[in-house]
């Protein structure tokens, strides 16, 4: 753009940078909100299914089936409830059980002399989030039943399973670094939101406008100290996801901070597009809301996988720079992704932070009208 | 006058939002050193026009001559060269003194030695005693309004805009702050205000009178009175009783024109004085020189009726 003054957008960066610093409201909830919010929902969110009651009916009451109830039950994962001639389905009606494990008569019987025998597990479906999880772990609780009642069963196929990066799959590991990008990305747009329409409402656009500053050193000067202020934000949620949440970080730091920069830019620029727009403190602050939430909670893939979305809407995150961010950080905290495996993202990161600058610019007015 | 170029030159300036004509077809100019005022009701077009005239409004019709400069960039050259200062206070509050005008400055190039030295000039102007470190929101509102002033002249432009100036100021604010227009006009500066107050009009060189974004009058203020009241303009003192009476029939009786209360008086124009004696049943009564309020109501309102 022709006539871009840097000293103009430096003055503009500066004057920010004291209002910033005389509103400890913006501080606060730029350095302190995010950490508190990753701390806060870090233990909130867990997928991790633990101590699941499972109700037992056991009819066999002998040595082998007392061992099976206790495979469930030194797992982590479970804590069996007896039955005590109850059935296990009324069970799963009325208590707080999940699951019901079924042992039939004659199991010890059918062990010994076939060789192998049959128990059934009963599965709460309407919680299908929880079982789902539950029946995954039936898998590896067959395998140390198995083990435990010395069977030795020839299994023709055997699935050794072993998981990478995140061995034993803690599931922080995996949501902690994805939650900081949907804080980040969900607080930051509100620090921008508001500071144009501020200045339509205060008069000072007046101001600006009589002058010859340019919608772009404006924008520019605008995200710039909101930028640095994210930077360190980025850092305090990092630190919080070390340290409270022993997440470990195998990448590369400088890659982190790089498209952290980019993401947060992309992120401030569309909260001055909406100021831009809205020109109304109050508008401005919804529709951040608003689109600051969906996109980076529903469509970035933190909970739902891109991958099970339908091909529309996986079409449509492609254009939201939340989900690139955070298929970056998830690659650089636990896979150690280098610049090369995070080709695309970091592309696409960026054309979209153009192009939303890009549209803050042009749809900055310089008009004023009564 | 000769020689310099007018300071505002404009032609058939339209403005229009929608269907609505914010202003409609006006043409006037502004002489370099001039106190040009713009009287007229809220919604007249004063804001609107003044805005085009600072660059911050682009025009949809007609010619545009500020300092010398068009709308042919968008009006960019345009704010280089003027000083606007709206009706709304535009100064940051939560900004100091010091920081609100470097920040102006910084956002017109100005180097840090011309700064100081235009600011320790403005100050001296204005007669600022407080510290510059002082926030704006601390300041009375009448300071705020001249700080306003001094950032708007900071870049030394040649001619200034301000928008109602003078607006929820105290009296005697109101007189400092035109001591302070006529000072900034003695420099050279031409100076282009909007005012609803008439004392002020008058204090003005030559005054565009607005109207429904129509200039319906311009002149000095002397030249008005004379133009709007050709005939003597009278004040005659009513009787005690039936008031209402009296003022019908001097009205049908054709002697004066233009009857308007005054306080406990009337302000009429004498058209027949002969008839006028015998209808006004000897009410006592002497010739005034019109105020601008009467030439106001003569041009503005009296189309209403």
């Amino acid at each position: 753009m022709k006539g871009f003054v840097l000293t103009r957008a430096w003055s503009i960066a500066r004057k920010e940078v004291r209002h910033v610093r005389r509103d400890p409201f913006t501080l606060t909830m730029a350095l302190g909100l995010p950490v508190v919010m990753i701390v806060f929902f870090g233990y909130a969110i867990d997928f991790n299914v633990k101590n699941v009651r499972i109700a037992v009916v056991d009819q066999d009451r002998t040595p082998s089936s007392r061992a099976l109830q206790n495979v469930f039950s030194s797992s982590d994962y479970f804590q069996t409830v007896p039955a005590d001639g109850r059935d296990g389905i009324d069970l799963l009606d009325n208590e707080n059980t999940k699951a019901a494990l079924y042992i039939p008569p004659g199991f010890q019987t059918d062990l010994t002399r076939k060789g192998a025998a049959s128990v059934q597990v009963v599965l709460d479906g309407a919680d299908n989030q929880t079982t789902g999880v539950i029946a995954s772990y039936l898998g590896g609780l067959q395998r140390a039943a198995n083990d435990r009642l010395a069977v030795a069963v020839p299994v023709p196929v055997r699935l050794d399973t072993r998981f990478l990066f995140n061995s034993e799959l803690n599931s922080r590991w995996f949501i902690v670094p994805g939650l900081s990008v949907v804080v980040i990305g969900i607080l930051s747009i509100l620090l921008t939101a508001l500071t144009v329409a501020r200045e339509w409402e205060n008069g000072s656009m007046e101001l600006l406008l009589s002058t010859p500053v340019r919608p772009l050193e404006i924008v520019v000067g605008k995200l710039f100290p909101y930028s640095v202020l994210g930077l360190f934000s980025l850092a305090f949620v990092y630190v919080a996801a070390r340290l409270v949440f022993g997440v470990p970080f195998r990448g590369s730091h400088l890659l982190f901070a790089g498209t952290g920069l980019v993401f947060l830019t992309t992120v401030l620029a569309q909260g001055l597009l909406i100021s831009v727009i809205t020109r109304q403190q109050l508008l401005a602050m919804q529709l951040a809301n608003i689109s600051g939430m969906m996109p980076n909670l529903l469509l970035s893939g933190f909970i739902f996988p891109i991958e099970s979305m339908p091909a529309f809407f996986q079409t449509l995150t492609m254009g939201l720079a939340p989900r690139w961010f955070m298929y970056i950080v998830r690659g650089v905290f636990l896979k150690g992704a280098g610049l090369f495996e995070m080709g695309v993202p970091i592309i696409a990161l960026c054309a979209i932070n153009v192009a939303i600058v890009a549209l803050a610019v042009k749809k900055f007015k310089t008009d004023l009208e009564p | 006058m000769s020689g310099r170029a007018l300071a505002v030159e404009v032609e058939g300036l339209t403005v229009s939002f929608g269907d609505f004509k914010a202003v409609d077809d006006i043409s006037f100019s502004v002489r370099p050193g001039e106190i040009f005022g713009f009287l007229g009701a809220n919604g007249a077009g004063k804001t609107t026009t003044i805005r085009v005239l600072c660059g911050v409004l682009v025009p949809a019709r007609g010619r545009v001559l500020v300092a010398g400069h068009d709308f042919s960039d968008g009006g960019w050259r345009i704010k280089h060269q003027v000083g606007y200062m709206s009706q709304r206070f535009t100064l940051y509050n939560d900004l100091s003194v010091a920081e609100n005008l470097a920040f102006t400055a910084s956002l017109r190039k100005m180097s840090a030695e011309k700064t100081a030295a235009r600011m320790t000039e403005l100050f001296a102007l204005i007669e600022f005693d407080r510290p510059l470190t002082t926030r704006v929101s601390d300041l009375p509102g009448g300071l705020k309004q001249e700080l306003s002033l001094a950032a708007a002249l900071l870049h030394e432009p040649s001619v200034v805009f301000l928008d109602e100036p003078t607006a929820g100021v105290s009296p005697a604010s109101r007189r400092r702050f035109w001591d302070l227009i006529r000072r900034v006009s003695q420099k050279g500066v031409t100076v282009f205000v909007t005012t609803h107050y008439m004392d002020e009009a008058e204090e003005c060189d030559r005054i565009a009178l607005m109207r429904a974004g129509k200039i319906i009058a311009l002149d000095s203020p002397a030249g008005l009175k004379t133009s709007a009241f050709p005939e003597k303009l009278i004040e005659i003192e009513a009787p005690a009783e039936n008031v209402v009476e009296w003022r019908r029939a001097l009205a049908a009786s054709g002697a004066v024109e233009g009857i308007q209360p005054h306080g406990m008086r009337f302000h009429a124009v004498l058209k027949d004085p002969e008839r006028f004696s015998a209808a006004s049943k000897g009410a006592r009564w002497r010739e005034i020189r019109p105020s601008l309020e009467d030439v106001f109501v003569r041009l503005v309102e009296g189309d209403d009726r």
